[in-house]
């Protein structure tokens, strides 16, 4: 036997760690990624600036109302820069852009950007809030089924998320505010409180608006995670060798199978984010939160191109973003992805 | 036949004479091997029935067979025998739509019946078993150290230091070079025959006293095979560990067990010693699985002797022999009445009426 | 929308798999009651909205009078009550389902057809084709279609039809994704292979091969989508930007008795019901045909 061989140290080094980094095909790859995203950005806000422009209805008569005269809306427009052909419109905006600079709202007297800044973090305080109690609820829920399908929880789950992905999130937010805040008055049902104010009330506010965008998610997550548990644990090998360790059934679904599961949940995660966006408009409207979705709404029926851009453009960076991130992440959870250099 | 069985050299039942097995054997916290004539397993008219949508399979119909510490056995049969369902009847891996019955014993205790609980206690610690495909048996998002300290903590009362510790002894064990970094390691860094031993280090962490190695060798190319087989034997004759090899190949068996089990279509219809099985073989199916190696004596461009036909469909327990269908040397009383396992010679047990070798009918 | 849209059904929503412990004749029994009761009560609803009417005198869904404003549930001659205008709320949700209906199929046969066949062929011709599509469809899923959907609805007026091109938006880059998707799996099957190197054409093949083959999971997503796109309309209807009143629809049912909620909760709980049991009638159909085809 090998009596002679000499016992490595472990290497856990700082340096060389820090040396794969740099080269590393992850950094490379956001680059690869960055750098392809911005044709399509590009592409998003052209569609969007066309789409807006070409459809009857412009600012002014917007903005002015149905007893403008000519003569007001054709000053409004001048004033607005509206007469200006469709390309040096675009070409203005785009300049601006580059600049950072994403114009100012046709409609009020700030800047796209300050409202930008007013707006989103209410919305990105929801989404993550709704997140949260997404994967909070979905992941134990769906190992507790996988534990014994076709078990009384496990049917339970399933008819219960089948209703959850069925129902209409308006639906859902009506209902919401009809029990809690009317006759159970616990979650206030419109309004919205900053953290500034309070981080208590901020959180009672956006409790009843997070359930109405989680739940959907959380029925289709947990839907997806079972069955993806239940697969490996009946046809996976690893699984089987796991058990064949004497391993209890609990351990082999969270250590073994859970750990895999993740992967295929950050596909779709990746792949809901857009919709999880689009969901916020709705449930801000029903909610009166004053977020990124109620103010498109607005903006969208006073023709405010410039605000619209920057959401379209903000919007845009999220899913780029969030694709560049689900990559990234991939490389976190698949080691086998990460290791790029042949087996020894 | 004769030239097929290597010469091997009988290891000693007792073993561990050389301090570094001494070691090796308190490493995976077995005493050192002595002599025991007891049978450490001893399954005794197992059957297995599958209850599915499509009705019943009766995958395993009464086989009996038994080994004792250091032995090696050998269950050879082709895919769909019932050899794999057997071990995993022994290692209570089954799923709950098979019906097992009939009794397991491990060193006395009954298996057959017992808790999912109890059975936990006794996998992986007594009995255990190492599958056919590397690639697939191991976990590829966790690390390769992680899965076998897992194996380990799972019986014995170490903490995460004396596991890492083990583990790494165990992967010395099993032969992987650069123990300390490979446990580190995912196993997609590692090749075939590596991982396969790392499956082995797992089975054998807690020290088991049974080893199941079920097609283990099978996905690997032949050198890694011999490699996997001898590591396997020198464990064995260091550690005490008896070994169930289950296997299709019958070169493979000749060449490493003592013993050697042939299953048909869910029963055992011959068993053996093997240097005498090869000698004189008895029951036809044996014989054609022998007439279908390739061997290096043949004339070049003869075509193998195959044996046509396809095993039976286990839904329905056949009626005569299962093996009359395909059978060269087939009678009518074959059909018609299952010939049932005994012991013509001693230590020679064979199911035929008419089997090869002694040309008179039983 | 907060539903799963479109663009996550490519992934298959879970249909479980199935376990080896039952062995019995009802099992096959139960299978098909996953199909066939959806598939009734889905029937059911497609008959009472669209063929009912034309038989049996049902009241005018629009310009009821307002003597009888605010009748309860089973008031004789109006079995779901009437709102605050006098209109019969059963023919309001019979005529609303109709919308529903009409949309939900539209659609979804605008991106089968478009996005499907666009994906198909992209997918198979490959090169550059297949570049040009697949940064088309990123940007058709980066782009918030809402954002279409909205100023669409919101320029050219509020109709039905306009709600349906507006809402292809959705389902023409989704069932691209799918039928590319699918086209690349079979495209190197081994038939698929053959008939390439027999040299036949690769209009034929598309036909003959890769439809066939490809209908299971293009007809288990429209009936997905079908779900998905109702519930959009719904919420159009909802924000004002579909169907606009007097006429009826779901979503602009649940809108307008959303004042009333406190006093009168049937406004908004009726057409959510029917919307409920609408989806998830399609949701299950479709999950139970993908289990029944083995559909990923």
């Amino acid at each position: 036997m090998n009596a002679s061989v000499t016992v490595q140290p472990a290497r856990r080094a700082g340096g060389a760690r820090a040396r794969r980094l740099a080269s590393s095909p992850a950094l490379r790859l956001s680059g690869r990624r960055l750098l392809s995203a911005i044709p399509v950005l590009w592409g998003v806000t052209f569609l969007t600036f066309l789409t807006l422009n070409a459809l009857p209805g412009d600012a002014a008569s917007a903005l002015l109302g149905i007893n403008a005269t000519p003569a007001e809306i054709r000053a409004f427009s001048i004033k607005l820069h509206l007469n200006e052909p469709l390309w040096v419109r675009y070409g203005h905006w785009l300049g601006g852009v580059v600049h950072g600079n994403l114009g100012s709202s046709l409609a009020s007297p700030q800047t796209v950007a300050s409202v930008l800044e007013q707006r989103l973090p209410v919305t990105l305080e929801l989404v993550a809030y709704a997140l949260v109690i997404t994967f909070v609820v979905s992941i134990p829920l769906a190992v507790l089924c996988a534990h014994r399908p076709r078990g009384l929880t496990d049917r339970l789950c399933m008819v219960l998320s089948m209703c959850g992905i069925s129902i209409a999130p308006y639906v859902l937010g009506l209902l919401l505010v009809l029990f809690f805040a009317v006759d159970i008055p616990i979650f206030p049902a419109i309004g919205y409180q900053s953290i500034g104010a309070g981080i208590a009330g901020n959180l009672k506010d956006l409790t009843l608006p997070a359930i109405v965008v989680a739940l959907p998610l959380a029925a289709f997550y947990t839907r997806f995670l079972r069955a993806d548990l239940l697969e490996q644990m009946q046809s996976e090998d690893y699984i089987v060798t796991a058990r064949a360790k004497g391993l209890g059934p609990w351990r082999v679904l969270t250590q073994h199978a859970l750990r895999n599961s993740f992967i295929g949940l950050l596909t779709v995660i990746g792949l809901n984010l857009a919709t999880l966006i689009g969901s916020t408009v709705i449930v801000e409207q029903i909610f009166s939160l004053p977020g990124i979705g109620y103010e498109l709404l607005q903006a969208i029926s006073n023709r405010d191109v410039p605000v619209v851009e920057g959401i379209v453009l903000v919007f845009g960076a999220v899913v780029v973003l969030a694709n560049l991130a689900t990559d990234l992440l991939y490389g976190v959870l698949d080691p086998r992805i990460r290791h790029v250099r042949s087996r020894s | 036949m004769a030239g097929l069985l290597r010469d091997r050299g009988r290891r000693p039942a007792a073993a561990g004479t050389t301090a570094d097995s001494a070691a090796l054997a308190s490493a995976v916290g077995l005493p050192e091997a002595r002599t025991d004539s007891s049978p450490l397993l001893d399954v005794s008219d197992l059957h297995v029935t599958f209850h599915g949508r499509r009705g019943r399979v009766y995958a395993v119909q009464g086989i009996s067979f038994s080994i004792g510490r250091g032995q090696t056995l050998a269950i050879i049969g082709e895919s769909g025998s019932g050899k794999t369902v057997s071990a995993l009847a022994v290692m209570g891996l089954l799923p709950d739509s098979a019906h097992v019955s009939g009794s397991i014993r491990f060193k006395g205790e009954q298996l057959v019946g017992r808790s999912e609980h109890d059975l936990r206690a006794y996998r992986g610690r007594n009995v255990a078993m190492v599958f056919q495909n590397p690639e697939r048996s191991l976990n590829p998002t966790m690390r390769v150290g992680t899965q076998i300290t897992e194996a380990v903590r799972c019986h014995l009362p170490l903490d995460r230091e004396q596991a890492h510790e083990r583990a790494v002894e165990l992967l010395r064990m099993v032969r992987v070079p650069a123990p300390e970094r490979r446990f580190h390691e995912y196993p997609h860094q590692l090749s075939g025959g590596m991982r396969q031993r790392v499956v082995i280090a797992i089975a054998l962490a807690c020290g088991p006293d049974v080893l199941i190695a079920d097609e283990a060798t099978t996905a690997l190319d032949v050198t890694t095979q011999a490699q996997i087989m001898d590591l396997l034997l020198d464990l064995q004759s260091q550690t005490g560990t008896a070994l169930v090899m289950i296997s299709h190949d019958l070169g493979l068996a000749a060449a490493y067990a003592e013993d050697i089990i042939v299953m048909y279509a869910g029963q055992v219809v011959e068993r053996a010693p093997a240097g005498e099985l090869f000698g004189s073989v008895r029951m036809p199916y044996t014989q054609a699985l022998l007439d279908a190696m390739p061997r290096i004596e043949l004339e070049p461009h003869v075509l193998l002797p195959v044996v046509g036909g396809r095993p039976p469909d286990l839904s329905a327990i056949p009626l005569g022999c299962p093996f009359a269908p395909r059978c060269p040397g087939v009678q009518q009383d074959c059909r018609e009445q299952p010939p049932r396992l005994a012991e013509h010679e001693p230590g020679r047990w064979w199911a035929c009426w008419h089997p090869c070798g002694t040309g008179a009918p039983r | 929308m907060s539903v799963p849209a479109a663009d996550i059904l490519t992934t298959p929503v879970p249909a479980g798999p199935e376990s080896e412990a039952a062995g019995r004749a009802s099992r096959g029994w139960l299978r098909s009651a996953e199909i066939t009761i959806p598939g009734a009560v889905l029937a059911a609803l497609l008959f009472f909205c669209f063929i009912w009417p034309l038989v049996y005198p049902v009241p005018k869904p629009i310009g009821g009078s307002l003597l009888t404003t605010n009748l309860p549930l089973w008031s004789p001659g109006h079995i779901l009550g009437t709102d605050t205008v006098g209109d019969d709320v059963m023919s309001r949700i019979l005529y609303g389902g109709r919308v529903s209906f009409e949309v939900a199929a539209a659609v979804q046969l605008i991106g089968l057809v478009i996005g499907g066949l666009f994906g198909m062929l992209a997918a198979y011709r490959g090169g550059w084709l297949e570049a040009v599509l697949m940064r088309i469809l990123d940007v058709f899923i980066a782009f918030p279609s809402l954002v279409l959907v909205l100023a669409i609805s919101d320029s050219l007026g509020p109709s039905e039809t306009h709600v349906i091109w507006a809402l292809s938006a959705f389902s023409i880059p989704a069932f691209g994704r799918v039928a590319r998707a699918a086209t690349l799996r079979l495209r190197d099957q081994p038939f698929v292979v053959a008939a390439r190197l027999s040299g036949s054409r690769a209009w034929r093949i598309q036909l003959l091969h890769l439809v066939p083959n490809m209908l299971p999971q293009l007809l288990t997503f429209s009936l997905l989508g079908a779900g998905i796109t109702i519930i959009l309309e719904g919420a159009l209807d909802f924000l004002g930007y579909g169907i606009p009143p007097p006429g009826a629809s779901w979503g602009n049912m649940i809108a307008a008795g959303q004042s009333f909620m406190s006093v009168y909760p049937r406004f908004v709980l009726v057409p959510s019901v029917f919307l409920l049991v609408s989806v998830l009638c399609l949701n299950l159909l479709g999950d139970g045909l993908r289990a029944r085809w083995g559909v990923r």
